[in-house]
């Protein structure tokens, strides 16, 4: 099976063997050995998930590598973060998927499974409404400005998030968009703060120290 | 390493880029800040009004009013600032003054007042606070002549003076009496510390975005007479112009 290391924060090493690997387009920077590369806008979800991703409009702009060799990927200098996945299911949020391979089944998962909050979710993080969920057994690396911090949550203590530092989750989590009064206060300021992500349930939540789409 | 409430550091880094704060009553912090928090705080405007004794106490200056919030209750508080370096700085009955788009927040125990430099906040008394940079900051002692864009702030000393390069200078003497078309690289005007303590340099002289500069020139122009906004406006006009 593909082995992952980090060569340093900020860049990826796979070991392939006669294996094929998903990567984020235009992350690859260097390989050795004998690997193919192709793009493939479907990953490992199979004949039904790239139905459903042509229907929902997700496009995941994937590069696959095949072959026997080493690849490093990094991208725009972001910080990398190996996940391991055990039975489990990660939730990308679009952009900050890296690598992953066909260990773990991809998909796409309507927010509106999520009720009201979930579609708001997408507007407020303005990626979409579909999320990208990776299942399985294995492992996943994702891209976060500055190094990604992990949140723990547990039944008796949710967590609020800002929706543009949000990164991923993984576990049995529920997310609902809630507006505090407090900070409806200083809405018009265009702070983008009057919506926090509350995560109930049990699981993790990783976060970065940017705002996407901040001055960066 | 998965953090949870009680592992996540009080008053210290989660990372270079991120800090956690222990709040436990009020703090200040930068409105949009927030990355995350355990806990249950409430979040305020400082100008909304709620906190008008607090505010009266430690919050000195209506310039920055909307750009601050009153973060209330007991909580672990993450702060992030668009991937920029954040670092805390304890005073002890001392005074710092920091660019104001870089302070992130800081204790009520602080007294919080604008510069006399437009876009620059000084903090006053005993306590911490939070600012952030661009890079690593880097500390040094004057007499210093520092890029504009580099200075994240300074501590214990005089407002500085600007001080113009020879070159620069001469090539104004020559135009008819106007700082209008002065064309500038940037490096031939720096700021001038002199006297005892130190000066904040970030490590790189890239600014942040922050709307400092422009709020406080409209807020200047509020002081102006009808015939001096015509100057204003013909000011600006001609350096459209000349761009």
């Amino acid at each position: 099976m593909p082995e992952y290391s980090l060569i340093n924060d900020k860049m990826l090493s796979v070991r392939i063997r006669n294996e094929e690997v998903f990567a984020r387009r235009g992350s690859m920077i260097a390989y050795t050995g004998h690997v193919e590369f192709a793009p493939s806008s479907s990953g490992s979800e199979g004949m039904q998930g790239t139905a459903m991703r042509s229907v929902t409009g997700e496009r995941m702009t994937l590069m696959s590598a095949r072959g026997t060799g080493e690849v490093l990927y990094a991208f725009y200098g972001m910080h990398v973060t190996m996940i391991s996945l055990r039975g489990e299911t990660f939730f990308a949020e679009s952009g900050s998927l890296l690598a992953y391979d066909g260990r773990l089944r991809s998909g796409t998962v309507f927010l509106g499974n999520q009720g009201m909050g979930g579609l708001i979710r997408g507007a407020a993080t303005g990626s979409g409404m579909f999320t990208t969920t990776l299942e399985g057994s294995g492992e996943l690396a994702i891209v976060s400005d500055g190094d990604a911090i992990a949140l723990d949550v547990t039944s008796d203590r949710p967590i609020f998030a800002d929706p543009q530092a949000y990164v991923g989750h993984r576990g049995n989590l529920r997310s609902d968009l809630v507006t505090d009064v407090g900070w409806k206060t200083f809405v018009g300021q265009s702070s983008g703060e009057s919506y926090q992500l509350k995560f109930t349930g049990q699981g993790t939540v990783y976060i970065q120290a940017a705002e996407r789409g901040g001055n960066r | 390493m998965i953090f949870n409430s009680q592992t996540l550091p009080a008053n210290d880094n989660v990372n270079s880029y991120a800090f956690c704060m222990d709040v436990r009553g009020e703090a200040f912090i930068q409105k949009g800040k927030m990355i995350a928090y355990y806990g249950a705080l409430r979040f305020e405007s400082v100008s909304a009004g709620a906190y008008d004794a607090l505010v009266r106490q430690s919050f000195n200056s209506p310039l920055y009013a909307n750009d601050f919030v009153v973060a209330t209750g007991q909580g672990k508080l993450i702060l992030g600032d668009r991937g920029n370096n954040i670092d805390s700085y304890d005073l002890e009955d001392g005074n710092l003054t920091v660019r104001s788009a870089n302070v992130l927040g800081f204790e009520p125990s602080l007294v919080c007042q604008e510069s006399t430099v437009p876009g620059y906040l000084t903090l006053l008394g005993t306590g911490k606070f939070l600012a952030s940079s661009n890079g690593p900051v880097h500390f040094i002692e004057p007499p210093v002549r520092v890029d504009e864009d580099a200075l994240l702030g300074w501590a214990d000393m005089p407002s500085p003076s600007y001080r113009y390069d020879y070159g620069y200078m001469r090539g104004m003497f020559g135009m008819a009496r106007s700082f209008v078309g002065g064309r500038s690289s940037g490096e031939e005007k720096q700021l001038d510390f002199t006297g005892q303590g130190a000066v904040l340099v970030q490590s790189s002289e890239m600014g942040l975005v922050g709307r400092s500069n422009l709020d406080d020139v409209i807020a200047r122009t509020s002081s102006l007479q009808q015939n001096e906004l015509h100057q204003l406006l013909s000011v600006i006009q001609q350096r459209l112009q000349n761009r």
